[in-house]
């Protein structure tokens, strides 16, 4: 393998990428359009919930009561309903998302010191947006039981106010969001995204151009020549790869000033680790391009070996530990899931090198494989 | 209208246009394949996946009281929503679990917990939770407080009531019930949102991918000197690429969603299906313009990447639009993906009927027509 060579062939290439202006553009367009609206458009924050109260009991504590709802700033109070009837179809239509039905007897059963029940409505078409109102839900409802058990400890004992607190509060839970502190959504998506993203772009880069060659049949001009196989793969790749690090500067970029995800991990670590897993998923290009002969076949195949195994098995969305064993399984087959720690790690975890060379070894393990199954399967005398 | 052939002849060479269409895509097995694949695997995969839910989430309790009162608060914290994993050692112990990820969430009970309890001195709890996935992190902290909640009523209505202070402490059950998927479902979102996601890629896809082979293939002359017109070659492969389409969703009903995931289908299919159809037809307008401006298959795959990404993010299907900025909500109102979902949804889940659905399938269409007149207008440009 000569150098000179290797260079020419990534010259070539990187002439035809460039004169391909759209294709150029886009290549550099398509991964930072999907950060802003992967960042801005998937945004798990559950606020501004369009909300509305049916209040049967209508007394001072069921006022109370759902005034801490309305109040919050995750509910956004709509208005008041007469009664049930309309609460199906108003959900149906989008315009109400969650409604607290109040029944008579609500101030009495709290006033004698008894549970009153209520019920909330939630609309349960999309499953996150449910369960993350539910836990407001469970919140503030937590909140006003422990807050009417004080006021009638008070009440009750006329004790001092620290024993009273301790009375309707014995156990005070101090809970501590780590990595995360104000719960923001983009801060943990922005890694991830990253993430996904480089594991898409390479690929559908990768074989593209490859494909193409074979496709349109200049390929044989590199069967003919004397440039070797090593030669040309190397050549060939190298184009694609400083295309996408320049696109994962440019994600990393986005992520930390944009988005304003903190990074307190180590750069070089992670500038590392990104770099791998860039040539691990440019070799899952070039194993597909291998074997597939037209860019049709070629982009349905990355869609499948990519898009799936990153949303799903990476740990993006569900972490590894709630997947099936099966699914876990298979996470732990594919590169996405240690590249997906290791950006968690770098940007909000703050840990370097002692946490994460594990995933460092498996993200080379991996390219270094994916790069000898290509060159093996390539053959500049392909049958046919 | 064709002064030779009259309306019967057009219509005849057009249904035979439309036998020529479904004879090439049937004769095309990579892309059957492929549409075989994602209308049943795919959807399967996507529905099975995933699970927003709390569920196993890992935690390490370092019960420093080891009392019988500290042992039945960590009793509490249970499946499916926890998994207990042992406990560290020390703090650095305990954050070097959280930085690595092996569990969650970190509760340390302090020592002299049972005794605190006993003497009427608040005993403060340390909840440690990695939020480095927001959503997750919001919901361990609330079923924490609800846990802890509950436990504290207990504690306190047992103390109250050795002080004479009466029966009972008032307390407020919220029983939550979610409309059109009780169980919180995921298969049932995840699988129909995977559906219309795969209607609309397709819907854009075919039609590009097509125009653009004959563009680049030549035979796109062929058909441009036969006495054809634009529409009269367009509307056929648009015919053919929406029943391809059906095909795809009548499969992917049967099978998986109604098959596997025993999703209640509450409205009327037929409405479904139209809805659908028109769906398919008028957006394969957006298919059409993209073959317009590439000039081969790299340039139209980056392309639909580019105008389905954001179609699917303004869809409403992640992100309800009451969490969006203002601005990009009113770029939601231009998706024609956003209503789709409204109502396929709609039809699907709740149960819905036209008259309910008239305005997102006025605005769906009023897109649409816009999209297909847009594609028409510049293929005939380009070509004649």
């Amino acid at each position: 393998m000569k150098a000179g060579r290797t260079l020419v062939v990534a010259r070539k290439e990187w002439l035809e990428i460039r004169r391909d202006r759209l294709f150029m553009a886009l290549c550099l367009l398509v991964p930072m359009v999907l950060m802003l609206l992967f960042g801005y458009g998937l945004s798990l924050d559950v606020e501004h919930i369009p909300f509305a109260v049916v209040d049967h009991d209508d007394t001072p504590a069921s006022r109370d009561y759902s005034a801490r709802f309305s109040d919050s700033r995750y509910f956004d109070f709509r208005g008041r309903l007469a009664d049930e009837g309309a609460i199906d179809r108003l959900i149906a239509a989008n315009a109400l998302r969650a409604v607290l039905v109040i029944p008579p007897g609500f101030g009495r059963d709290l006033g004698a010191g008894r549970a009153a029940r209520v019920q909330t409505v939630i609309d349960g078409t999309f499953p996150v947006r449910a369960m993350t109102m539910r836990g407001y839900v469970l919140a503030i409802n937590a909140q006003a039981s422990a807050d009417l058990a004080l006021e009638r400890a008070r009440a009750a004992t006329g004790a001092d106010e620290r024993s009273l607190a301790a009375l309707a509060q014995p156990v005070r839970l101090e809970t501590r969001n780590l990595y995360n502190q104000p719960l923001r959504s983009v801060w943990s998506m922005a890694p991830k995204l990253i993430m996904v993203i480089l594991m898409i772009a390479p690929p559908f880069l990768t074989v593209l151009g490859v494909v193409r060659e074979k496709e349109g049949g200049s390929i044989f001009n590199i069967y003919a020549s004397t440039v070797s196989k090593a030669e040309f793969l190397v050549g060939k790749l190298l184009p694609y790869v400083a295309i996408s690090l320049f696109n994962a500067l440019l994600l990393f970029g986005l992520a930390r000033w944009l988005f304003g995800a903190p990074f307190k991990g180590d750069p070089l670590c992670f500038a590392l680790a990104t770099a791998m897993y860039v040539a691990c998923t440019t070799g899952i290009g070039l194993v597909i391009s291998v074997l597939v002969r037209t860019q049709t076949a070629a982009m349905v195949v990355v869609a499948i070996v990519t898009v799936v195994p990153a949303a799903l098995y990476s740990g993006a969305i569900i972490p590894i530990e709630s997947l099936s064993p099966a699914a876990a399984g298979v996470a732990h087959l594919l590169p996405a899931m240690y590249y997906a720690q290791v950006a968690t790690g770098s940007f909000l975890k703050g840990v370097g090198w002692p946490v994460l060379w594990p995933n460092l070894l498996v993200l080379a393990a991996y390219a270094a494989l994916l790069m000898t199954v290509g060159y093996l399967l390539f053959s500049k005398r392909p049958r046919a | 209208m064709n002064p030779v052939l009259g309306w019967r002849g057009v219509l005849g060479r057009g249904l035979e246009l439309v036998r020529k269409e479904l004879l090439q895509l049937w004769r095309d097995r990579v892309l059957i394949l492929f549409l075989l694949y994602v209308f049943t695997v795919d959807i399967y995969l996507a529905g099975s996946g995933l699970s927003f839910s709390l569920h196993n989430a890992t935690i390490a309790v370092m019960d420093q009281d080891m009392s019988q009162a500290s042992r039945e608060l960590a009793s509490r914290f249970q499946p499916p929503q926890f998994r207990r994993v042992p406990a560290p050692a020390d703090p650095r112990a305990a954050q070097r679990q959280l930085d690595t990820g092996r569990s969650m969430v970190v509760m340390q009970i302090p020592p002299r917990f049972q005794a605190d309890l006993g003497a009427g001195r608040p005993a403060d709890v340390q909840y440690l939770v990695d939020s480095s996935n927001s959503v997750l992190g919001l919901l361990a902290g609330s079923h924490a407080a609800e846990i802890v909640g509950r436990y504290n009523l207990e504690q306190s209505a047992a103390r109250l009531a050795a002080a004479g202070a009466g029966a009972g402490l008032p307390r407020v059950d919220n029983a939550q019930r979610a409309l059109f998927n009780p169980n919180q479902n995921e298969a049932w979102f995840m699988g129909i949102a995977e559906l219309l996601m795969l209607v609309t890629v397709f819907a854009i896809i075919l039609p590009a991918v097509a125009a653009v082979r004959e563009k680049e293939r030549g035979t796109i002359e062929q058909l441009l000197v036969s006495p054809l017109r634009p529409l009269e070659i367009l509307l056929p492969k648009v015919l053919a690429m929406t029943l391809v389409i059906l095909a795809g969703v009548t499969l992917a009903l049967a099978v998986v969603l109604r098959g596997v995931f025993d999703v209640p289908i509450r409205g009327s299919l037929p409405l479904f299906y139209a809805i659908s159809a028109l769906y398919v037809f008028t957006t394969s307008g957006i298919g059409l313009l993209l073959a317009t401006i590439a000039r081969n298959m790299a340039q139209v795959g980056m392309l639909a990447i580019m105008v389905l990404a954001p179609m699917m993010f303004l869809s409403g299907m992640w992100t309800p639009p009451e969490a969006l900025a203002p601005p990009v909500r009113a770029l939601m109102a231009v998706s024609p993906m956003h209503y789709y979902i409204d109502a396929g949804f709609g039809v699907l889940l709740k149960g819905m009927t036209l008259a309910e659905l008239a305005p997102p399938l006025l605005a769906m269409t009023l897109l649409g027509a816009l999209a297909f007149g847009a594609g028409l207008a510049r293929f005939r440009r380009q070509f004649s």
